[in-house]
C-alpha cells in the first residue's frame, strides 16, 4: 500500500532500460541525449528562480541591479539578520510551529479513533458517517469562509492561534478520516481477535496494536496536512487579523506590502521560510512520494 | 473506555445492544470527530446558506430577504466577469497541467539515470506556499528588473517584453503560468507511478503489429492511462476553483480594473471592504454548487467509463 509501492517498481525500470541501451543505436542515443536535455531544461525552469532568490538574499542592494542573473559576489548575511528582524520572523515562527503543530495533534487524535471506527467496528448508522465524510470532501471550506469567520468570531476565536488549529484539524478531518481508515481497513483482523480474547479494550487495541501498524498513514496525513497548514494564507488571512498572533505567510505578504523596495531583504525573508520546507521535503522524497502514489495509483 | 460488562451482552433491548456491542464504543470514538466536524464544518455549511438569505451586515439585527442576494449576483457585473475568470483559469489549469504532467511523466520514465533527482527537482515547487509561489512570480514577472522580461532580452526577443501582471489582457493568463508551474511536479509524479504500472508486454506486442511510438502511446498509454488522468482530473478541479485566492491576492489582487478577479477575492472584498456579509455567503454558496456539480459530474462520468477510485 505505502512505502513498499515504489522499489520493484524502479526495478523493473531499470530492466527495461538495460534491455533497451544494449540495442541503443547512434538514433538511440541522440534520442536519450534529447529527453535528458528536455528534462534539464525543465529542471532550469523549476530550480533557477528559487537560485535566483537565494542569490538574490546575499547580494547588496546594487549588485542585485547590476547583477541579476549570476551568483552574488560578496555573501552579506547581514540581509538575514535584517529580514528576521524587520520582518519579526521570529514571532511569526512561533505561531506557525505552534499552529501547525497543534493542529496536526488535533488531527490525529480525532481523526485516529473515527477512522478505526469506521472500520472495525459494526454498528448502526456507519454508512451514514462515511457518507457525511465522503460529501464533506466535495465542500471546499473556502466556499464557507464567511460562515466560518462568523462562527469563530461567535465563539471567540479570531486572532486565537489554537482557535485556528482546531479549524485547520476539522477542514483536514474527513481527507485523514477517509485515508487512515483504509489504512485500518487492510490490517489482519486476528491480531485484533487474539487481543480481544486477552480481554483488552478496544482503546488499548486501537494505541497498542493498531496505531503501530498504521504509521506510514499516520506519517501521509502529517506530511500533507503539514504543508497545507504550515502554507496556508487564506484561512489564516480569515481568522488571524492580529499581527501579534499572524504565522509566516501572513508576515511576508504584510513586509512585501509595506517595504516593497527592499529586494534583497525580501529574498532573505523568502529562503528563510522556504528553505526548511524543501529540506524537509528532500530528506523525507522518498516517503513522501510513495504516499503520495500509494492513494492515486492501485497499481 | 469501553466498560462493557459481559453480563449486559444478552440484553433483549435494541438500546441494550447497541450499548452492550460495539455501539457505545464506536460512539466514543466518533464522538470527537463529530463534535469537530459539526462545529467548523456542518455549522457553517447551514449558517451560510441562512445568511445568503438575509440581509446582514455583521453586526446589526439580520433581516429576511429571500433569494434577492442571489438575484442580485445574476446582474453583477463584477461577479459574473469573475465567474468567467475563474472558469477560464480552471480549464486552462486543468488541461495544462494533465498535458504538461503526462509529457515530463512520459520523459521521467525514458530515463533511469538521475530519474529521483529529476523528479524531487520537478516536485519542489509543491512544497512550498502560494505566497512565497506568488511573491517570487511577482519578481520574476517584474517589467523593469524581473527576470522574465531579462530572459526576452537575453535572447533577442525584447519586442515579447510585456507588463506581464499590469495588462488586463495577459494578466490572468501569467496567474494561470504560475499555478501551472507549481503543481506540474505533482501531477507528473502521480503520472509517472501509473506509467509504470503499464505492462511491457503490451508494449512489445505493439511493437510486433507494427506500431511506431506515436500509435503506441495513442493505443497502448493513453488508454491505460485513463483511469489516472481522472485522478489528476478530479485533483486539479477542485483545487483549481477554490485554491486561488492567495496567488491572485498576492500576485494582482484582482486588478488591474477587476481582469483577474476570481470568486474567491471576490467574496472576501464584499465581506471585507464592503461589509455586505450576506452577499457574501451567497457568492461563497454559488461557488460551492458549481464545484459540487463539477465534481458530481466528473464522478459519475468516470462511474460511467467503468473507472474505479
Amino acid at each position: 500500500m505505502s512505502a513498499a509501492a515504489n522499489p520493484p517498481l524502479s526495478r523493473d525500470g531499470a530492466a527495461d532500460h538495460r534491455h533497451s541501451v544494449r540495442r541503443l543505436g547512434a538514433r538511440g542515443i541522440l534520442e536519450l541525449a534529447g529527453i535528458y536535455a528536455a528534462l534539464v531544461l525543465l529542471l532550469m525552469e523549476t530550480i533557477y528562480p528559487l537560485l535566483w532568490v537565494l542569490f538574490g538574499s546575499l547580494k547588496t542592494k546594487q549588485e542585485m541591479l547590476s547583477n541579476i542573473w549570476g551568483p552574488p559576489s560578496s555573501l552579506v548575511f547581514q540581509n538575514y539578520v535584517d529580514a528576521w528582524r524587520i520582518a519579526g520572523m521570529g514571532s511569526r515562527i512561533v505561531s506557525s510551529v505552534f499552529v501547525t503543530g497543534s493542529a496536526l495533534f488535533i488531527l490525529v487524535a480525532v481523526a485516529t479513533p473515527c477512522a478505526y471506527a469506521l472500520a472495525r467496528l459494526r454498528f448502526p448508522g456507519r454508512g451514514l458517517v462515511l457518507a457525511v465524510a465522503v460529501a464533506a470532501m466535495l465542500v471546499p471550506p473556502q466556499v464557507m469562509a464567511i460562515p466560518l469567520f462568523m462562527v469563530a468570531r461567535d465563539l471567540g476565536l479570531i486572532n486565537n492561534r489554537l482557535g485556528i488549529a482546531f479549524v485547520y484539524a476539522a477542514t483536514s478531518l474527513p481527507l485523514s478520516v477517509f485515508i487512515l481508515r483504509s489504512f485500518f481497513v487492510t490490517l489482519p483482523a486476528d491480531l485484533e481477535d487474539a487481543a480481544r480474547v486477552d480481554g483488552a479494550s478496544r482503546l488499548a487495541i486501537l494505541i497498542h496494536i493498531m496505531l503501530p501498524l498504521i504509521r506510514p498513514g499516520v506519517a501521509l496525513i502529517l506530511i500533507f496536512g503539514f504543508i497545507e497548514i504550515w502554507n496556508d494564507f487564506f484561512l489564516a488571512f480569515l481568522l488571524l487579523r492580529d499581527p501579534a498572533v499572524q504565522t509566516i505567510p501572513l508576515g511576508l505578504v504584510s513586509f512585501f506590502q509595506q517595504y516593497d523596495s527592499l529586494w534583497t531583504l525580501y529574498f532573505a525573508a523568502l529562503t528563510i521560510t522556504t528553505l526548511p520546507v524543501i529540506v524537509v521535503f528532500i530528506a523525507m522524497q522518498r516517503q513522501f512520494i510513495a504516499g503520495l502514489t500509494a492513494g492515486a495509483v492501485k497499481g | 473506555m469501553s466498560t462493557r460488562p459481559r453480563e449486559a451482552a444478552p440484553s433483549a433491548s435494541r438500546f441494550g445492544r447497541f450499548v452492550s456491542g460495539d455501539g457505545a464504543t464506536a460512539f466514543v470514538m466518533i464522538l470527537p470527530a463529530a463534535i469537530l466536524f459539526g462545529l467548523f464544518y456542518l455549522w457553517p455549511f447551514v449558517n451560510g446558506f441562512w445568511l445568503s438569505l438575509h440581509n446582514w451586515d455583521g453586526f446589526s439585527d439580520p433581516s429576511w430577504a429571500g433569494l434577492s442576494n442571489y438575484q442580485r449576483l445574476a446582474h453583477d457585473r463584477i461577479f459574473l466577469a469573475a465567474l468567467r475568470n475563474n472558469l477560464i483559469f480552471v480549464v486552462a489549469v486543468v488541461v495544462l497541467k494533465n498535458v504538461l504532467g503526462l509529457g515530463l511523466a512520459l520523459l521521467l520514465n525514458r530515463v533511469v539515470l538521475g530519474r529521483t533527482f529529476f523528479r524531487a527537482a520537478a516536485f519542489v515547487p509543491v512544497t512550498m506556499s502560494f505566497v512565497a509561489v506568488g511573491l517570487l512570480w511577482s519578481w520574476i514577472y517584474n517589467p523593469v528588473f524581473g527576470l522574465l522580461n531579462g530572459a526576452l532580452d537575453l535572447f533577442g526577443l525584447g519586442g515579447l517584453k510585456q507588463s506581464w501582471l499590469g495588462d488586463a489582457d495577459i494578466a490572468l493568463y501569467s496567474i494561470i503560468v504560475v499555478d501551472v508551474w507549481k503543481w506540474l511536479g505533482f501531477h507528473a509524479v502521480i503520472y509517472l507511478a501509473g506509467l509504470q504500472t503499464i505492462p511491457a508486454v503490451l508494449y512489445e506486442s505493439a511493437k510486433m503489429d507494427g506500431a511506431g511510438p506515436v500509435q503506441r502511446f495513442w493505443h497502448v498509454t493513453l488508454p491505460m492511462m485513463m483511469p489516472i488522468v481522472f485522478i489528476n482530473t478530479i485533483l486539479g478541479l477542485s483545487g483549481a476553483f477554490v485554491r486561488n485566492f492567495d496567488i491572485v491576492y498576492v500576485l494582482t489582487k484582482g486588478g488591474p480594473n477587476h481582469a483577474t478577479e476570481v470568486v474567491l477575492t471576490y467574496m472576501m472584498s464584499k465581506a471585507f471592504q464592503d461589509g455586505a456579509m450576506s452577499y457574501a455567503a451567497a457568492i461563497g454558496y454559488v461557488l460551492f454548487l458549481i464545484v459540487g456539480l463539477a465534481s458530481v459530474g466528473l464522478l459519475a462520468l468516470m462511474r460511467r467509463q467503468r473507472l474505479e477510485v
